[in-house]
């Protein structure tokens, strides 16, 4: 218990450092309701438009891309590090891990994920074939 | 690592190997009925394979798994529900538009992980199940993404568990701190060994781990999102994540408390107390005030964990066999009651509104009777396994003297008993008005799969409901033998 | 396997009146009454074949069971036993069976096979309770019967009905559930004395607990027992589940389904808990007149005819409880024929009501009444149940309530014996208002109706003939029921000191030893008022276990008289030797 009392003092005053500064805007802020009180600019320009712009779908998806196949490379290389160590079944599992990973590859394609022009999505589509993505 | 460890691991081979298949046969040919075949394969291979493995445990196959009896136990019951929910989600998808082939993938991946928390040893297997499931289910709530209710569900899951995913993070680590190390059963021999470990860190970390688990369990007061998520998912994903999840977690809070003797901190029996005592009586409460049977069946599964965990703190030989048996017959109840849901939806909304189950019984006398001994089976009446369950429940309470417990679970049993009885009523309502056409029209025809589900089911619940003795049997040689 | 037969047939007759019930309205109502007919058949058989050996004392408990494995893992059988007290609730189960599939023959007209199935499924329900000897079978089948009597009153009941049916059934689940936790208790207390886990009533009764506890688990059972009886303070849920049901349904609640309660006061509560039944008994007692009374009173302020029968049974129910908690012979098996005739008589009120109701559509009493001109043959069968009701000598009713009136006064409970007597005389306001409400008095509606139809006199007649047996000719049932009785006493401790007799210094002598007139105790129930005068004849005093010991000092030994006689013969047989509570050994 002697150990931790600084780390519950610490905690303790935290709390009461944040409540005492939202207890102290809320008596000493002053409040108004105005006609304008809730529009963006009170200084009476009347914004335009929504605040919400739309991401082409694409952008997640070279995200994602981005991360899936970054992470898998953080996996395989440090396997190749410790390759020696892990031995046989080590081989076996990263295998297994890259084999999971081409059959994703290949659902990806095979569903357009790839087709960055939209020509040939667009025209599987023509075909009745059905889409995920 | 010899040959025969990872053999053990085939269940969990065959399922991963399944939704692999299933992805690439989803590439090749988009066809409803091969991604749901294909599926049902593997999960049978699974299930299979459970024989062809039990010789050779109990094994601890690397740190982080052991596949033992009652490893095996509880992946069948997950295999088995899988393979029910599979069927229905069938049924349920046949009419949506949209493609459903990728639920299966997510179901095969889902049911892996929770096979992977069945067997874990440790803490990183734990997690890593943990993480596999909960991936799967955020994308299953939200499958039908077009609509709003399900977005809904599939955003507030993928929070809230992310965020008791940190808290048992945080609990994990703070428990590895003062211990040193990550394994369930060295935690036990720590415990012992070094008395000077910090009590206070200790406490925090299961206190934080007990929230990580509460979040999953939907037990009060870490219930929030409950009956948003159910009312919003599909049916037949609401009914995954209230059995399979939840039991496959079940299985392992057991696991873990029993084997770290965590569970013989005062503190710990303290909150599990106050925990399961609120979960019982809030769970119950608020179930009566709802109108929607979706958002009865969330509340009412709220209760019903409550009322696992008095088994659960009855502790002993005996309270692993009640648990088990209790969350067995909850498998069969609500997969058996979310069936019903799934085969009254049609392609516009789902029946999950009390007044769509008016006069049910002179329309569908079959299905209002399957579901009226659903109904009963959560209520706990005889000839259901529910009552069994709860009768075994309170055995297991009653052996360990916990009368507070007992007590509570009978007076808030009474409340769900109201609110089971509320949908009954309404099935069997409306006998003079015959005539009078049904408000919306919910009646889809039968599909032979989904038919066949809720046969079994109704089968089994009645089975278990007579004679318990063949599963008691079975949970006494498997799950009673293991811990 | 005959016992099996009689729980099976009912439930085979509601599956095939189900399935049958979708072509036919006539199928089910014949397969239901030839199914009810066999049982009752079925039960007569029973009775002819074991009735001698019933009166016997010192049998073996059983005459006749099944005992199979069920689920050996929780010490759970499948137990059936059969002895005079539940042949003889058996044999009434099975006839009120018979007068509910005539009652609903003509009023239930909507969906009749699932009527047909539940109404079955109750008497089996019911039979299995009054065979079950395993305690978890007995649980397993005091919740079973409680569905299709929901049913019964949820879908074909009048007006208020989803309230009536969901009030009952909370009721009787709450208090079921209080009495699971005490089966528990007293099985988890059982393994933790004798190491082995079992339901079994046989080894379950000599199980010593300590007094506190066992005051607290028997009342775990006597709530469940006392709602369904119902008690006083637990009563609410009878009078609007029996107003509300159709007329099988408030025939089979107040005959069958209140008797189950006083059933299991006598066969649980009794011998498992003997000394805190009688720690308790000064509650029950009070309760009990309070109930009778009540009831009395609340009956006669009723407007619907339905209500005010309803309210009947509560002070009907307290007689038995009276007698169950007065501890003697006289009183016991006035309780028992209280039950059987109540159920007969109530029975037959609620069939009347039922006729006039489908007749007339009204419960009213204020718009009833002047009935009698257009349907003189129901104004006297109406008549001739409400005598009976509120114990006209020569009736059922009546040789009950005056035993039970003669063990109370022995019991030296003077208070309430005058209490009770008063509830007697309150029994006649509500007997004749309901005469008087529906059929006296100008016909002010004009009301024009059909008489009884000859189904509803083959209904009535022999239930007149065996309120009439009944009032005359009691002994049978008396002799049925003694074996039982002399286990019920003797376990429940119920047996006269030594010093007790020698203090009195009278012979010790019991009413079995009493020199009884052929015709039975029935009438010999009038004579007590003589035998009193006699001192040789006095029935001895009866004390309560816990002043005896007092007395004692210790155990007490057995006394002598027919109690005593019952323990030596018990005593030589082995097996029953390990039954007997510890404080008579």
């Amino acid at each position: 218990m002697d150990a931790v009392w600084p780390i519950g003092l610490y905690f303790v005053l935290v709390v009461l450092l944040i409540g005492a500064m939202l207890v102290g805007s809320y008596v000493l802020g002053q409040r108004h309701d105005d006609r304008a009180t809730g529009s963006p600019y009170e200084g009476g320009i009347v914004s335009e438009g929504s605040a919400r712009v739309r991401f082409s779908a694409r952008y997640y998806l070279i995200a994602m891309f981005f991360v899936v196949f970054d992470l898998e490379a953080v996996f395989i290389f440090s396997w190749a590090v410790a390759a020696k160590e892990v031995g046989w079944p080590g081989y076996w599992e990263i295998v297994i891990f890259i084999g999971v990973l081409v059959a994703t590859l290949a659902y990806l394609w095979r569903l357009g994920a790839l087709d960055w022009s939209g020509e040939p999505r667009r025209r599987r589509e023509g075909k009745a074939m059905p889409q995920k993505l | 690592m010899s040959a025969t460890g990872w053999f053990t691991l085939l269940p969990l081979f065959i399922l991963g190997g399944a939704s692999i298949a299933v992805m690439i046969a989803v590439a090749i040919r988009r066809s409803h009925a091969l991604a749901v075949g294909l599926t049902l394969i593997g999960l049978a291979l699974a299930f299979a394979s459970l024989w062809v493995v039990a010789p050779e445990t109990p094994r601890q196959v690397t740190a982080l798994l052991i596949v033992d009896s009652y490893a095996l136990f509880y992946m069948g019951l997950v295999i088995a529900s899988t393979f029910a929910i599979v069927l229905l989600s069938h049924a349920y998808f046949e009419r949506h538009e949209g493609n459903p082939e990728e639920l299966y993938v997510l179901l095969l991946v889902a049911a892996l992980g929770s096979a992977v928390l069945v067997a874990s040893s440790n803490f990183i297997s734990f997690f890593l199940g943990l993480e596999i499931l909960s991936i799967a289910l955020y994308a299953l709530n939200a499958y039908l993404h077009t609509r709003r209710f399900p977005l809904e569900a599939g955003i507030k899951y993928l929070i809230l568990a992310a965020s008791s995913a940190a808290f048992l993070l945080f609990g994990m680590a703070l428990i590895y701190a003062e211990l040193g190390t990550m394994d369930f059963a060295r935690i036990r021999e720590m415990l012992t060994a070094s008395p000077g470990a910090s009590q206070v860190i200790l406490l925090a970390g299961s206190a934080l781990i007990i929230t990580g688990f509460g979040f999953k369990l939907a037990l009060v007061p870490f219930h929030l999102w409950t009956p948003d998520i159910y009312q919003g998912a599909p049916a037949p994903v609401a009914a995954f994540v209230a059995t399979v999840s939840k039991g496959a977690m079940f299985a392992l809070l057991l696991r873990y408390f029993y084997w770290s003797g965590s569970h013989h901190f005062g503190a710990v029996f303290l909150v599990f107390t106050v925990i399961a005592i609120a979960s019982m009586v809030a769970g119950n409460i608020l179930a009566m005030m709802q109108s929607n049977v979706k958002r009865v069946l969330a509340y009412s599964s709220i209760a019903h964990m409550g009322y696992v965990l008095v088994a659960f703190q009855a502790g002993g030989r005996l309270a692993v066999e009640a648990v088990t048996f209790y969350l067995v017959a909850y498998f069969i109840t609500t997969i058996g009651a979310f069936g019903v849901v799934t085969m009254l939806s049609n392609s516009e909304r789902e029946a999950d509104e009390i007044a769509d189950y008016r006069g049910l019984f002179w329309r569908r006398p079959v299905l209002a009777s399957v579901f009226t001994a659903m109904l009963l089976s959560l209520a706990g009446i005889p000839v259901t396994a529910g009552f069994v369950a709860k009768f075994y429940v309170i055995d297991a309470g009653a052996s360990s003297a916990i009368w507070l417990l007992v007590f509570v679970l009978i007076v808030s049993s009474v409340f769900g008993l109201y609110y089971y009885l509320r949908i009954v009523v309404a099935m069997y309502s409306g006998l003079h008005e015959e005539a009078a056409a049904p408000s919306s029209s919910l009646l889809p025809a039968l599909s032979a799969g989904g038919g066949f589900v809720l046969a079994v089911l109704t089968i089994l619940l009645v089975w278990v409901g007579v004679y318990p003795a063949t599963l008691l049997q079975i949970i006494h040689s498997t799950v009673g033998r293991a811990l | 396997m005959i016992l099996i037969w009689l729980i099976a047939i009912p439930l085979i007759a509601g599956v095939l009146a189900w399935f049958t019930g979708k072509w036919s309205k006539q199928a089910p109502r014949w397969i239901s009454l030839i199914a009810a007919s066999i049982d009752f058949v079925l039960g007569l058989v029973l009775w002819s074949r074991f009735g001698s050996e019933m009166r016997l004392a010192g049998n073996p408990r059983w005459v006749e069971q099944v005992n199979w494995s069920w689920v050996p893992q929780l010490g759970i059988r499948f137990h059936l036993a059969l002895d005079g007290l539940s042949l003889l609730l058996l044999m009434l189960t099975f006839l009120l069976g018979i007068i509910s599939v005539l009652a609903s023959w003509r009023e239930i007209q909507d969906k009749v096979g699932f009527f047909h199935l539940n109404l079955m499924w109750i008497l089996a329900g019911i039979s299995g309770v009054f065979l079950a000897v395993d305690l978890f079978l007995f649980y397993f089948a005091w919740e079973l019967m409680l569905i299709p009597m929901f049913f019964l009153i949820a879908v074909w009941g009048h007006e208020n009905r989803v309230y009536a049916a969901v009030k009952f059934f909370l009721f009787t689940q709450l208090s079921g559930l209080l009495m699971l936790i005490s089966i528990l208790a007293l099985y988890v207390i059982h393994h933790h004395l004798t190491g082995v886990y079992t339901f079994e009533y046989e080894s379950l009764l000599g199980t010593r607990l300590a007094p506190h506890t066992a005051l607290l688990i028997m009342l775990g059972f006597f709530v469940a027992f006392a709602v369904k009886l119902p008690m006083f303070p637990l009563h609410p849920w009878l009078p609007d589940a029996h107003t509300e049901a159709p007329t099988a349904g408030s025939i089979i609640l107040a005959g069958l389904l209140l008797k189950t309660g006083a059933y299991g006061l006598l066969r649980f509560v009794l011998p498992l808990f003997p000394h805190a039944a009688h720690r308790f008994a000064p509650v029950a007692l009070v309760l009990a007149v309070i109930g009778i009374l009540y009831g009395a009173v609340m009956a006669y302020g009723q407007t619907d005819l339905k209500r005010l029968v309803a309210y009947t049974s509560v002070s009907h129910l307290g007689f038995v409880l009276l007698g169950i908690f007065t501890f003697n012979s006289w009183a016991l098996d006035g309780a028992l024929m209280g039950m059987i005739a109540h159920g007969i008589s109530t029975g037959a009120l609620f069939m009347i009501t039922g006729q006039l109701q489908e007749r007339t559509h009204t419960r009213e009493a204020g718009r009833l009444g002047g009935l009698w001109a257009t349907m003189p043959r129901m104004g006297g069968a109406a008549l001739f149940f409400a005598m009976g009701s509120m114990g006209l000598p020569g009736l059922g009713d009546f040789v009950g309530e005056f035993l039970v009136l003669i063990g109370t006064y022995e019991a030296h409970l003077l208070g309430l014996t005058i209490a009770t007597s008063i509830g007697i005389l309150f029994s006649t306001f509500y007997a004749l208002r309901f005469v008087q409400a529906g059929f006296h008095g100008p016909n002010s509606n004009n009301w024009s109706v059909q008489d009884l139809v000859p189904r509803e006199v083959v209904m009535l007649v022999p239930m007149v003939a065996i309120l009439i047996w009944l009032g005359i000719y009691p002994q049978p049932i008396f002799n049925t029921f003694r074996s039982t009785r002399q286990k019920i006493e003797q376990y429940a401790s119920l047996h006269v000191g030594p010093q007790q007799a020698a203090q009195s210094g009278r012979a010790a002598t019991t009413i079995d030893t009493l020199p009884s007139p052929p015709w039975g105790r029935g009438w010999l129930a009038a004579g007590v008022f003589t035998s009193r005068r006699e001192p040789g004849l006095r029935p001895p005093k009866v004390a309560y276990a816990p002043e005896l010991q007092r007395r004692s000092g210790s155990c007490p030994q057995a006394g002598e008289g027919v109690a005593e006689i019952v323990q030596k013969e018990s005593v030589k047989s082995a097996q029953s030797a390990d039954l007997i509570p510890e404080n008579t050994k």
